[in-house]
Formats: structure tokens, C-alpha cells, sequence
């Protein structure tokens, strides 16, 4: 059982993102994607959990294509991944407690007290207790972004999908989301596909290392291999010289 | 030549937006009906949005209402100027209130209230990609958002709309009395004159009618938004332009069938 990204192709307009991006993350494992801004990452991501649809190429999760599942199977498979927004994206008109209650009630067999003790818990792992009756708007970027992801990860995902995890955190509370995301996949044995830019973090938490270019995939192993690498262009994002990839093509 | 060619190129291509729209909506209007069986995504949303698009609207329509009757009042009095009787002055204001004015200008008051707020609420979800999160915690944010929203407006719109009818004759009747110094008998006597209980179920049916259009479209522009700030602005105007001037063609259009 697996995520695989077959020959995924996605345009907006006239900019093709994705050039048949191929791709495989094994159960258990957590991968991160890495390359520069607006290479495709988010993109790639948002296919996996049917958010997006490719123009071509397929995504398997598990045994399902899901570019090709009916909405309510769609709705099916997502009650088994949990999606860590860039940005949050926390319902602000409903409090923290209820926002990370959200997946908990499409889960008809547990009661409210239940969900308000799931919600307890998930609040304290990310050091929130304390916050649940407060607003998105009342908290600081950085909890914003631990709170989506307590929400995410309440329902006890199989896989998550965490983008740009850590952007705009500062060094402590980085490395407790870092940790969170090794704890869940070595503890609860769940599949993580992670988008970042910050490498010292992708070295942290990573089973491989993807690097994402001009709309494939150019590099991927573990990240000592990845540190390893000799390839102009890995080398040039690993060490941030640019003139390193100019002139390179995938 | 150039030019003739830019023109017809400018026009492909409004075409080609207006009926990719189209389309749109009417994918957006299937998605809809087909969520109206998820009751248990929508049904306790419906009773707040009943609230908000309902009850919240009352002060403007019924200020619109109030204000509308006074001026249907002298206007008539200022029209049939001895020529016809002024218990007319009844009559005109009730067939107008009930047929026209009622619900056209709450139609029209209320795609600025509801439709913009509808169209910015759901556009910033949109930007902020909080209806994507819905859709990650397995909720259909068709049921979850738009049917409530748009069972409301079906529901609420008549409601306001026979209270601002009601109001804006009760107005015309205060205007009579104590302006045009009529009685209350003749101004009741115009009133019931040509009175048809079928009036007060058409101008019900428009309003059902408008409701569903302000909502419905204020959800689909809600819904497209891109762009950040400057798209949801966009998008509460588009729903307000687009929903004014469905109201108006439906005015005419079920003026031609029902009348």
C-alpha cells in the first residue's frame, strides 16, 4: 500500500506545472518535496487528496485512482488523510475547539464527549491546552499553524500531508512540529508527504527526499544521498547558488 | 482590418467567458440538488442562515417598504388630480405594494445585503483555502455551504417580502389620512376594489423566485473567487450586478407568464 504520482500532468492556462511527475511513497515512510517557489509542490499535493485533477497521469492511494473515484468515495478515502494547510486555512468564524473537532463529527460513532476529549488531546500534543474556546483570529501565525495541525491529525489519519509545515516558525516551535511529524509516522506508523523549502527540517524528518524541477521529479533518496548529490541543480537548491542551476534543463 | 479582427477576438472571448459561466452555474446548480439528501451536512445550518438572510433583512426592506408606500400615496393623488375618484388612491398603492414594488425593490435592496455578503463570505473561504479544508475533513462543501444558504433565501425571501407588502400599504393608508385627507373607508375601498388573493401568491412566488437567485448566485461567485482581496471585492460586486439584473428579467418574465 502506497501513494503513487504516475506521469502527472497538470497546466493552468498556458503555465505547465507538472511534466509527467512520477513518484512512489511506501507505507510508513515520510518524504518530503522539495524545489523552489512555484515549481509544483502544492500542486502535486493537492492531486493526491483529489483536490485537484490532473489533465493527465494518474494518483493511486492504496488500491484507489483518485482521479477517478465518485465524490462520495472521494469523501471516503479523505476521512483517512489528514492535509496541513501553508497557511492554516482555520474556519474563523468557529472557535479552535470546534475547528478541530471539524473531521471528528463526520464520524458518526463518536459521542460529544468523545470529540471534546480528542480535541483536548490533539490541542495539548501541539501545546495548546487552554486555547480551545478562542478564535483563529485571536493567535499568533505560528499557532494558527499548530492548531491546523491538531485538526488534522484528530482523526488519526493513515496519511498525511503536511504543506510547508514550518514556513515563518521560529527554530523552537519548528522543531516541535518536527517532531510531532516524526512521532507520527514512527509511533503511529502513519505515511507523510511533506512540502518544505526549510532542508535542515526535511533532513530531520525525512525517510527520502524528493526534489521537484521544472515539473518532474529530479532527485530523490534518502536524505544522505540527497545531501550527497552531485547533480548542478540539487546542488545548487541544497546550497542556494542559483548559477548553479541556470542553464541546467530536466 | 486589424482592428475588426481585436473586436471579434474581444467578443469570442466575452462569449466564451459568459458560457463557460453558464456552465459553471449550472454544474454548481446540479452539485446542489444532488447534495439536498446530505440533510445532516446542511439541516442545522439552515435555521441561522434562515436568521440571517430572513430576519437580519427586515430593517432595510421594511424601510424601503415604509418610504415606498408614503411616496405610491401622493403620487397617485398627485396623478388622478380630481379626474378619478380618490379612493383609487387604495387601489394603486395595494396593486403596486403587492404586485411590483414589494418585491422588486427587497429583490434588488436585498441582492446588496445578502448576495454581496454571501459572494465575500464564501470568496474569502475561498482565498484562504478554508473551503479546500472542508473538502480534506470529508465534507461536500456544496451541502455544507451552499443548500443551506440557498433553501433559506427560497424561504425567507417571500417572508420579508409579504411583510414589506404589508407595511407599504399600511404606509400608503397613514399617507392617505393624514395628507391627502382621506378616509379610511375609501382609502379600504380602493384597497379591496380589485383585490385578488391571487396577487398576494404572485408576488410570494417572485419573491421565492428572487431568493433563490440572490443566494444562488451570490454562492457561485462566492465560490469562483481568485485573487485574494481584490477578488472577493470583485466577486460581492459581480454577485450584486448579476443578481440585480436576473431579478429584473425575472420581474418581466413572470409578469408575461402568471399575470
Amino acid at each position: 500500500m502506497s501513494i503513487r504520482l504516475i506521469g502527472l500532468e497538470k497546466s493552468f492556462g498556458t503555465k505547465h506545472v507538472l511534466r509527467g511527475l512520477d513518484l512512489e511513497i511506501q507505507d510508513g515512510h515520510t518524504v518530503s518535496i522539495v524545489g523552489g517557489s512555484g515549481s509544483g509542490k502544492s500542486v502535486a499535493l493537492k492531486h493526491i487528496v483529489g483536490l485537484l485533477q490532473p489533465d493527465d497521469g494518474e494518483v493511486w492511494v492504496d488500491e484507489h485512482n483518485v482521479s477517478r473515484l465518485d465524490a462520495e468515495s472521494l469523501y471516503t478515502l479523505r476521512r483517512h488523510v489528514g492535509f496541513v494547510f501553508q497557511f492554516a486555512a482555520l474556519f474563523d468564524s468557529m472557535t479552535i475547539a470546534d475547528n478541530v473537532a471539524m473531521g471528528l463529527r463526520r464520524l458518526s460513532s463518536m459521542t460529544e464527549k468523545a470529540i471534546a476529549d480528542r480535541v483536548r488531546e490533539c490541542l495539548a500534543m501541539v501545546d495548546l491546552v487552554g486555547y480551545g474556546e478562542r478564535f483563529p483570529s485571536e493567535l499568533s501565525g505560528g499557532q494558527r499553524k499548530r492548531v491546523g495541525f491538531a485538526r488534522a491529525i484528530a482523526t488519526s489519519p493513515k496519511y498525511m500531508l503536511y504543506d510547508e509545515p514550518t514556513t515563518g516558525l521560529d527554530p523552537v516551535t519548528t522543531a516541535v512540529i518536527d517532531r510531532l511529524i516524526v512521532k507520527m509516522s514512527d509511533e503511529l506508523g502513519v505515511t507523510g508527504v511533506v512540502i518544505t523549502h526549510d532542508m535542515t527540517s526535511a533532513f530531520r524528518i525525512s525517510d527520502r527526499v524528493a526534489m521537484l524541477y521544472e515539473g518532474r521529479i529530479r532527485f530523490e533518496g534518502s536524505p544522505d544521498e540527497f545531501k550527497g548529490a552531485t547533480d548542478p541543480v540539487v546542488r545548487g537548491f541544497r546550497e542556494g547558488l542559483p548559477e548553479l542551476m541556470e542553464g541546467t534543463t530536466s | 482590418m486589424d482592428t475588426l479582427l481585436q473586436s471579434l477576438q474581444t467578443v469570442g472571448r466575452a462569449v466564451l467567458t459568459v458560457v463557460a459561466a453558464v456552465g459553471r452555474a449550472g454544474l454548481l446548480g446540479l452539485e446542489a440538488v444532488r447534495a439536498l439528501r446530505k440533510w445532516a451536512l446542511w439541516g442545522p445550518h439552515l435555521l441561522p442562515q434562515m436568521a440571517r438572510i430572513g430576519v437580519d433583512s427586515l430593517p432595510i426592506a421594511l424601510f424601503i417598504a415604509l418610504f415606498t408606500g408614503v411616496v405610491l400615496a401622493l403620487q397617485a393623488s398627485y396623478t388622478f388630480t380630481g379626474a378619478i375618484p380618490l379612493y383609487f388612491v387604495g387601489t394603486l398603492v395595494g396593486k403596486t405594494m403587492v404586485l411590483e414594488l414589494g418585491p422588486v425593490l427587497t429583490g434588488l435592496a436585498l441582492s446588496g445585503r445578502v448576495g454581496a455578503n454571501i459572494a465575500a463570505e464564501l470568496g474569502t473561504m475561498r482565498v484562504t483555502e478554508q473551503i479546500d479544508a472542508l473538502e480534506t475533513l470529508a465534507y461536500d462543501p456544496v451541502a455544507y455551504l451552499v443548500v443551506p444558504r440557498v433553501i433559506a433565501g427560497f424561504l425567507m425571501f417571500p417572508v420579508v417580502v409579504i411583510l414589506a407588502d404589508c407595511l407599504g400599504i399600511f404606509a400608503g393608508w397613514v399617507t392617505a389620512q393624514g395628507l391627502l385627507n382621506m378616509s379610511s373607508q375609501e382609502f379600504i375601498k380602493g384597497l379591496r376594489l380589485f383585490f385578488d388573493p391571487w396577487d398576494v401568491q404572485f408576488s410570494a412566488i417572485k419573491a421565492a423566485s428572487f431568493g433563490l437567485t440572490v443566494t444562488g448566485v451570490g454562492c457561485f461567485f462566492g465560490f469562483h473567487t481568485r485573487g485574494g482581496a481584490e477578488g472577493v471585492g470583485r466577486a460581492a460586486t459581480r454577485a450584486v450586478v448579476v443578481a440585480s439584473m436576473i431579478i429584473l428579467a425575472l420581474d418581466a418574465f413572470w409578469a408575461a407568464i402568471l399575470l
